[in-house]
């Protein structure tokens, strides 16, 4: 278990201080309908994409689209950090990606609908490479009337 | 991540997101944000338990319909390490004393391979578009004659990494992620043959190649074993 950066292993800890993060003056928070009325899309930053598309590079900001219906099986990564276990992902992709639980979860009426397409980026990106990537992607998930983005890290 | 989360909700999309690292968070401050304790890799906190994810995936989703954040809500349940750090030995012997070549311990890593993949019906090998064979002649190339570029290299060497530590998990005493992890550091010619290439690819002229030895090669927790050699 994890609590904070003091209770990592020293390595860890110092690699995850180390890294800048982007500060922001204020932050948008947008009101909504019910959750039972949204439409989900599932963006990853595990650095996930089908076999055979482009794998991410270093300083990579875009990134890769995954539809819902793709198989566990048809999904590798190409995340360029070394500092995140795998093997959980080697075991189970919900454990990263909770695509089964999001279908579940439109099955049962908690979610309006789930989005036709999901989409990956490497979560070591400059803030700056991933922004206009970014937004680029919110009109795709508009033209898709996605209202609802759960953003997943790694 | 956080940083996604600001763009897409200032471009009209609502976001919610799980942290794996408050530290970062706080500085961020991303619209909404559960906060985890989980590994970093396990986002969702426990492979093959729908039922935790479930409740993971819930209490994010519920935060979509509070504006007032930037928040971050602290998720109360947490994973229970498994208590098998020691006493675990490799049940088949791959010490390097024991095969006599990176190409024989891959061959040997074969039927437990094809093992895991029967037993979970995938495979997360395949980003190089190497056979493993072949990504193994690549690494020993690299250290022999060469260095190739980096971005082959790397693609060759997770999927080595992922074909390893799958097989592993097919182990008729497969132990858990951590010895598992330890045994590939320990025990393998691959992980030695990793650590043999860092110093030739931190000291190349090609940034790429530097990028790839000094980060993304050796895990930050296993980079004391370069200082030992």
């Amino acid at each position: 278990m994890v609590k904070r950066l003091d209770d990592m292993p020293e390595g860890e800890a110092a690699h995850l201080r180390r890294i800048e993060c982007p500060t922001y003056g204020d932050t948008p928070l947008l009101p909504g309908v019910a959750l039972a009325q949204r439409r989900v899309a599932l963006i990853s930053t595990a650095g996930l994409h089908r076999r055979g598309d482009r794998p991410f590079r270093p300083g990579d900001g875009s990134y890769r689209v995954i539809p819902g219906d793709t198989a566990a099986g048809d999904l590798v990564m190409s995340h360029i950090s070394v500092n995140f276990d795998r093997t959980g992902f080697q075991q189970d992709l919900n454990v990263v990606f909770p695509i089964d639980r999001l279908h579940e979860l439109e099955a049962d009426g908690t979610i309006g609908s789930l989005a036709s397409l999901h989409y990956s980026f490497i979560g070591a990106f400059p803030p700056a490479a991933a922004e206009p990537h970014a937004q680029h992607l919110a009109g795709l998930l508009k033209a898709d009337k996605v209202d609802a983005a759960l953003l997943v890290p790694f | 991540m956080g940083a996604l989360g600001h763009f897409l909700e200032r471009e009209g999309i609502p976001t919610t997101g799980i942290s794996l690292v408050r530290e970062h968070t706080e500085i961020v401050r991303p619209p909404r944000a559960l906060w985890v304790t989980f590994e970093l890799g396990r986002p969702l906190g426990r492979p093959d338990d729908p039922a935790f994810q479930d409740r993971v995936v819930r209490a994010a989703l519920g935060l979509l319909e509070r504006t007032d954040g930037p928040l971050i809500e602290d998720y109360p349940d947490e994973v229970d390490e498994p208590a098998d750090f020691s006493g675990w030995a490799c049940p088949i012997n791959l010490a390097p004393a024991q095969t006599d070549s990176l190409a024989a311990e891959i061959e040997r890593l074969a039927v437990w391979y094809d093992r895991a993949v029967a037993m979970r019906g995938r495979t997360t090998v395949g980003v190089s578009g190497l056979d493993m064979p072949e990504a193994g002649a690549l690494v020993s190339r690299a250290l022999s004659e060469s260095l190739p570029p980096a971005q082959t290299l790397k693609e060759a060497i997770d999927d080595l990494r992922a074909y390893y530590l799958e097989a592993a998990s097919a182990f008729p005493d497969p132990g858990s992620p951590a010895t598992r992890k330890r045994w590939f550091w320990d025990e393998t010619r691959l992980a030695e043959a990793l650590l043999a290439l860092q110093p030739s690819l931190a000291a190349s002229e090609d940034p790429q190649h530097r990028i790839l030895g000094n980060l993304t090669l050796i895990p930050a927790t296993e980079r004391h074993r370069l200082r030992r050699r």
